[in-house]
């Protein structure tokens, strides 16, 4: 356990150094959180009622898309990538620390930082600014940590199974594009599941992505209660799992016919 | 041709000496994919690819004993880096038996990794961004190296490597005497018995170097760790290394000291003759002139089939003398020549 603590620290290290782009960062998120807001508020002003829950739901569940964002974006899948093209993946492998362990120790203690640096402060601005709701009672809120913990691990697998590529092809650069667009379109992050078209819904209902900002922001706001909730939980819970194994036994493949760039 | 590894250095008799590394009959083959010129080809290959074997190590074997510090030798793509990939548990060979210290390092890959240490002249274990004490702490977790020992390895560093001079300063604004030292530090930190060098030495200069070859010779010396040590410097190897090992086209074509690697093919040697006046070009029995400048001339002859003696002898006996030396080739030219063929050095050296 105490590796996930030293990454986090390291990743203190890391960003001390890029002060300039802590700062980014925080702006990046303000801009996303007024603009998501602003787009709801006109809209509800346009046809209030057509989106099946109200303004300050609505605010608040693409406001805190936007907060999530800025510490759950930390997937292994860059440093993977980089590490490969530089060949430096070697010092990694020759580690005495399992590469999934590793990474998921890596990318935890960026995304514990990430929170404690960037998302406490966009979370005060999202309350302060931009009505953002807290959640009705205790339990909510604790079924949201438990969601977001397994929503976590869903986009974090997903990553492992996108860099374990890099493995192979050597360059994920142009799939990456794909895939990002993907997670955030099928996972909800700005436009909650239940308003897209009944095709496209069946679809992001089945994949694994909701599991990311759907589900526990719907827990938040409350469209996800009791049964609903615990079922939804579940769904990432066997997702989470299904990624896990898929993710270890790709990486045993992947492993086994290893050739290293520049070897 | 190639000297047995097993009758240069003989494993039997003392008990005291122990094997560290292990390889019979290695081979790793590599599978390259056949790349086609033309948009339709190319499009191809995603449907149907053809590949090519390629050996990167083809059937090598070789023991290397506790504190023994080897130069591991050989052209771009010999099938060096494999080697040492393969000790490191990163690549799983194709066929063959290979053994670290009793482990076999692509299964017990962890407990292996704890045992060795590497440095990589072109890529860093350090994290590019944070100061290097940081990745050394990192690293101190990740190697679960005990606070006692990382303090004593800390202080051995700051007199060996003068690690307080840049212990604070990230890794990417190191200068790259400092970051190969800073490597040095991150390989060793977890005290391990062997330590993989993969051509350290590339781009640092003469002061640095020579401090990060004292370095090695004294951890060698004092802590018994074995060292291997891939380079294309054959100063690193004349300095620091008891025997060598030349690989070239994935087989080893040489395993045994330098001095046996001297006697054997260095057999050539160079007279040179400074005499007290102009003098004309002449011919010297079983030696060739082979440059004449201002009063000096050069001669070159094999050792064994005339002595310096006899051939000064006759130079002076003609011209008088006033300065002369004997050139033995510098080791780079002796591995060259191996490195180039050996059927015409075999020949050569034959007595």
């Amino acid at each position: 356990m105490k590796i996930f603590w030293s990454f986090t620290r390291q990743a203190f290290h890391n960003t001390v150094i890029y002060r300039f782009e802590f700062w980014l960062r925080l702006v990046s998120a303000f801009l996303w959180m007024y603009s998501i807001q602003w787009v709801w508020r006109t809209l509800y002003t346009q046809r209030p009622g057509a989106f099946g829950v109200s303004l300050e739901q609505m605010v608040t569940y693409g406001v805190l898309g936007m907060v999530l964002e800025t510490f759950l974006d930390v997937g292994p899948e860059w440093y993977m990538a980089t590490q490969v093209r530089s060949g430096a993946i070697d010092t990694d492998l020759m580690k005495p620390l399992d590469f999934h362990v590793h990474m998921l120790a890596r990318s935890t203690g960026e995304m514990l930082f990430s929170l404690g640096v960037i998302s406490i402060p966009a979370l005060l601005i999202g309350y302060t600014l931009f009505d953002l709701q807290l959640p009705p009672d205790v339990s909510t809120g604790l079924l949201f940590g438990i969601s977001l913990v397994l929503g976590y691990l869903v986009l974090f697998h997903l990553g492992f199974l996108l860099g374990s590529l890099a493995l192979v092809t050597l360059d994920i650069r142009s799939i990456s594009w794909a895939y990002y667009s993907l997670v955030s379109f099928f996972a909800g992050q700005m436009v909650p599941l239940w308003l897209f078209p009944q095709f496209l819904r069946v679809l992001a209902e089945a994949l694994p992505f909701k599991s990311v900002y759907y589900i526990p922001m719907s827990i938040y706001i409350g469209t996800f209660t009791g049964a609903a909730a615990l079922q939804a939980i579940a769904f990432q819970a066997v997702w989470a799992v299904v990624l896990l194994l898929i993710s270890r036994w790709a990486w045993s493949r992947v492993r086994a016919r290893l050739v290293v760039q520049g070897g | 041709m190639v000297a047995s590894p097993s009758a240069t250095y003989p494993l039997a008799a003392l008990s005291t000496i122990i094997s560290m590394i292990h390889i019979e009959h290695l081979t790793k083959d590599y599978r390259r994919l056949v790349r086609k010129e033309g948009f339709l080809s190319s499009l191809r290959t995603l449907f149907s690819a053809e590949y090519t074997t390629i050996h990167a190590v083809n059937d090598i074997t070789f023991h290397i004993n506790e504190g023994e510090l080897v130069g591991y030798i050989g052209p771009n793509g010999a099938g060096k880096s494999t080697t040492l990939k393969v000790l490191s548990g990163i690549l799983v060979p194709t066929s063959g038996r290979v053994e670290v210290n009793g482990l076999v390092p692509h299964k017990d890959h962890n407990a292996n990794a704890r045992q060795i240490g590497a440095v990589f002249g072109q890529k860093t274990q350090l994290w590019w961004d944070v100061p290097v004490i940081e990745s050394l702490r990192l690293l101190r977790d990740i190697y679960k190296v005990p606070e006692a020992q990382f303090k004593r390895n800390l202080s051995l560093f700051d007199d060996l490597l003068d690690l307080h001079e840049y212990q604070n300063t990230p890794v990417r604004q190191l200068s790259l005497g400092q970051r190969m030292r800073a490597d040095m530090a991150a390989a060793l930190l977890h005290n391990p018995r062997i330590l993989f060098l993969d051509e350290p030495m590339i781009g640092v200069d003469v002061v640095a170097k020579d401090r990060l070859r004292t370095f090695i010779k004294e951890i060698n010396r004092d802590q018994k760790v074995t060292v291997l040590f891939t380079t294309h410097d054959m100063g690193d190897i004349e300095k620091i290394c008891s025997r060598i090992m030349i690989i070239d086209h994935g087989q080893i074509i040489y395993d045994g000291s330098l001095d046996q690697i001297r006697a054997r093919y260095g057999t050539k040697r160079t007279l040179v003759v400074e005499f007290e006046g102009e003098v004309p070009d002449f011919e010297a029995p079983k030696a060739a002139r082979v440059k004449s400048e201002g009063r000096k001339k050069w001669f070159a002859f094999n050792r064994f089939e005339t002595s310096p003696s006899y051939l000064i002898a006759h130079i002076s006996a003609r011209f008088p003398i006033i300065d002369l030396t004997v050139e033995e080739p510098e080791i780079e030219e002796i591995v060259r020549t191996i490195y180039r063929g050996q059927a015409e050095t075999s020949e050569a050296a034959s007595p």
